[in-house]
């Protein structure tokens, strides 16, 4: 823990003091680099779970060190992508060489927030975190130089910090139970889920309401989402995938947390139809907004809420199973969505739109960005042989357990979503128009393409293949967490 | 005896929070609103104060001082320099509710509290205290008819400060219901600090065009260019 802040803080200052992007740029790649190292050293090396830090206000337990594994290495990939992104954004003047070293800054930042968030035990530890980092994000929204970014922006901060204060009154109802149980109010998980089968089964479930509105719109849960998909689709592209992959996976973080120990009580059936009733909800305003999309990066922006509440569906059935490959589906989604958006950047800089009227004639100017995004659509509605088939699949015939019904709804969804992302691609791709004259071909960096044959090839390779250590951690997880 | 009269003196701070709360569902003057919003942090420390008085916790002592400073000085004090060089001073276009529509939602919201609240919370020790259920309705009260404010007005000086009221809000609610650690507290009162900036400074550049956002901002970025030719002034000397 100490390490990581210490990392953390001497990387912020160099990137304060050095002038070149590139020196920034490395240095933003060296800092996830070494979280990754530092976590898989942890991972392999360490008793877990052990409290970190002094006192018992962090926690080292696999799932933290799970979600920080799939942070830094999305953080990796996406500052390597940002160089040549970030170069070529400020050749057409959407941003200024000015705000480079706020870029830099922010990025780290958010980076410390999330394995911080990741990292503690102490709910309104978390909480705070959770905050900062949509602080954080803010910043890297705004950056460019567009009116409309502000305004995404504002609604970003105003709707996500609103719904977070509920949140915090449902932390004050937990603390508040505690007190009235021990004489002495905790707020720390691992002390929560010891003694959660104690407390009042009703006030629980109105706690566990009153925190869920907050992390639910952290991670874009309908009816909180409205601002995810314009902040998605105004953002940077390197910052919309680390948005989609990293940011969301907070607030579905928290909601596990609370979940493990809501299940605790005689309320879980209650809380579980409650998870899977606001999933369906998002995946049905989700797709059906898809639908008719004309926006490339807010058709992905959508899917991430469809996603979002196909997570929540998973963790709503909370057989161990269920969880098992939702925690896996995390991953997944994050690897594939982010190479979505690495994709639609290039189109973005080709272009300068990502609105289907814009964009002609694919093939012939960027081939590679058209079967990246071919290949990522491909992955993300769940082919088979991509990491997304088996924990659909697997939490479909789980859903059928509890419910045929339930099984029926979500097979019709993902037709649609399939649906909805095949006609949107086979219209942007195969649109061949006279080019106006003039138009260049922008050249995309070696840098931005390689993270995108990273994940793809990641992506596709976890769907043959199923490392017999990420079945260990993913098994040591769900036993940790104790629910169903 | 003194128990009691302190109890009647909450009473009162709780019932003035609430009209306050009221008060700014239904200015629309951006300057009454900030002094209003000053004047309900105001009575909020009173309250702490009344209740360290009470139990004698430093925590609280600590908690009323913090929101003296920051609330009742500095945030408003900011807000107020803003909105002088915004120049905006009233709002005038509504979403979905008008002020007295609004007022009308915030009754029947203060009605449905109550009526939660003493159904879930009767499990609670601390129920059987007069003032806590009071307490604890008109906090959560308060966080709604800030939230009203927050998706009801379009300019974002007037959000910021439906926030405010809604994070006020919830520190009567949790003075009612138990005591935080103070750390939380503070922490709390930073990222407050830190949303208001990073709000009001967005707020400069919605109600601009972007050249005249980027051309406050100049002054800035002039000082950071003269600084570095300063320097490169220093290095050619040098060698």
């Amino acid at each position: 823990m100490v390490i990581y802040a210490f990392v953390g803080v001497s990387v912020l200052l160099l990137t304060v003091v050095s002038k070149s992007h590139r020196t920034m740029n490395i240095l933003s790649i060296i800092l996830p680099a070494s979280y990754l190292a530092l976590t898989l050293f942890t991972l392999v090396y360490a008793a877990i779970p052990t409290y970190s830090l002094g006192g018992n206000y962090f926690l080292v337990d696999h799932l933290s060190l799970y979600e920080i594994l799939i942070s830094a290495f999305l953080f990796m990939l996406a500052a390597l992508y940002s160089r040549g992104y970030i170069e070529g954004s400020i050749e057409i003047h959407e941003m200024d060489r000015s705000s480079l070293k706020l870029f830099y800054v922010a990025f780290n930042l958010l980076l410390m927030a999330i394995t911080y968030a990741f990292f503690a035990d102490n709910l309104a530890l978390f909480w705070i975190f959770a905050e900062l980092t949509t602080a954080f994000s803010a910043v890297l929204i705004v950056i460019l130089n567009a009116p409309k970014n502000i305004g995404a922006t504002l609604k970003y901060v105003f709707i996500t910090s609103t719904c977070m204060l509920f949140s915090f009154i449902g932390l004050i109802l937990i603390f508040t139970l505690t007190e009235n149980n021990l004489g002495a109010g905790t707020l720390n998980w691992s002390s929560l889920m010891s003694i959660a089968s104690t407390l009042s089964p009703a006030i629980m479930f109105a706690a566990f309401i009153f925190t869920f509105v907050g992390f639910a719109a952290k991670s874009g849960i309908v009816p909180f989402h409205a601002w995810l998909p314009s902040a998605h689709s105004k953002a940077p592209a390197p910052v919309s995938a680390i948005l989609s992959g990293c940011v969301t996976s907070v607030g579905i973080y928290g909601i596990i947390r609370i979940y493990a120990i809501a299940s605790q009580t005689s309320e879980l059936p209650k809380i579980s139809w409650f998870l899977i009733g606001f999933g369906l909800m998002s995946m049905v305003i989700a797709t059906l907004t898809m639908l008719n999309q004309v926006n490339l990066k807010k058709l992905i922006g959508y899917s991430t809420v469809e996603n979002m509440g196909f997570l929540l569906v998973g963790l709503g059935i909370g057989t161990p199973l269920a969880l098992f490959w939702m925690l896996f589906y995390t991953l997944a989604h994050a690897f594939t969505k982010a190479s979505l958006f690495f994709s639609a950047g290039i189109l973005h800089h080709q272009y300068k739109s990502v609105r289907m009227e814009h964009i002609r004639n694919v093939f012939k100017f960027q081939p590679f960005a058209a079967w990246s995004l071919i290949l990522g659509t491909m992955a993300i509605i769940g082919m088979p042989l991509s990491a997304i088939f088996l924990p659909k699949l697997s939490i479909l015939l789980e859903s059928a357990k509890l419910s045929p019904f339930l099984l029926f709804g979500l097979l019709i969804i993902f037709l649609f979503v399939a649906g909805a992302f095949g006609i949107f691609m086979i219209k942007l791709l195969s649109k061949k128009e006279e080019d106006a004259p003039g138009v260049k071909r922008y050249e995309a960096s070696l840098g931005m393409k390689i993270p995108i044959v990273i994940l793809l090839v990641t992506v596709f390779a976890l769907g043959v293949f199923f490392p017999q250590q990420l079945n260990n951690l993913l098994n040591s997880i769900v036993s940790e967490l104790k629910i169903g | 005896m003194i128990i009691a009269s302190v109890g009647n003196i909450a009473q009162i701070l709780i019932v003035l929070i609430l009209a306050t709360a009221a008060v700014i569902i239904m200015k629309r003057d951006i300057r009454s609103l900030i002094k209003t919003y000053s004047f309900q942090s105001l009575l909020l420390a009173l309250m702490a104060l009344l209740y360290f008085v009470e139990t004698g916790s430093l925590t609280l002592l600590f908690l009323a001082i913090i929101i003296l400073v920051s609330k009742v000085v500095i945030i408003p004090r900011f807000m107020g320099v803003v909105q002088k060089r915004l120049n905006i001073k009233r709002d005038v276009k509504f979403h979905f509710l008008s002020p007295v529509t609004s007022l009308l939602a915030s009754i029947t919201i203060v009605l449905f509290v109550y009526l939660a609240f003493s159904s879930i919370l009767s499990e609670l020790n601390r129920f059987n205290s007069s003032l806590f259920l009071l307490g604890a309705t008109v906090g959560m009260s308060i966080v709604f008819m800030g939230m009203i404010v927050v998706f009801t007005r379009k300019q974002t000086l007037t959000n910021i400060i439906g926030y405010l009221t809604m994070e006020n809000g919830v520190v009567l609610f949790s003075l009612f219901l138990t005591e935080l650690p103070l750390l939380i507290e503070v922490l709390i009162i930073v990222d407050l600090i830190m949303l208001t900036l990073i709000a009001t400074i967005l707020a400069f550049g919605i109600d601009s065009t972007i050249e005249e956002f980027h051309a406050r901002l100049n002054p800035f970025h002039d000082s950071q260019k003269k600084a570095s030719e300063e320097i490169k002034d220093l290095e050619a000397e040098q060698q």
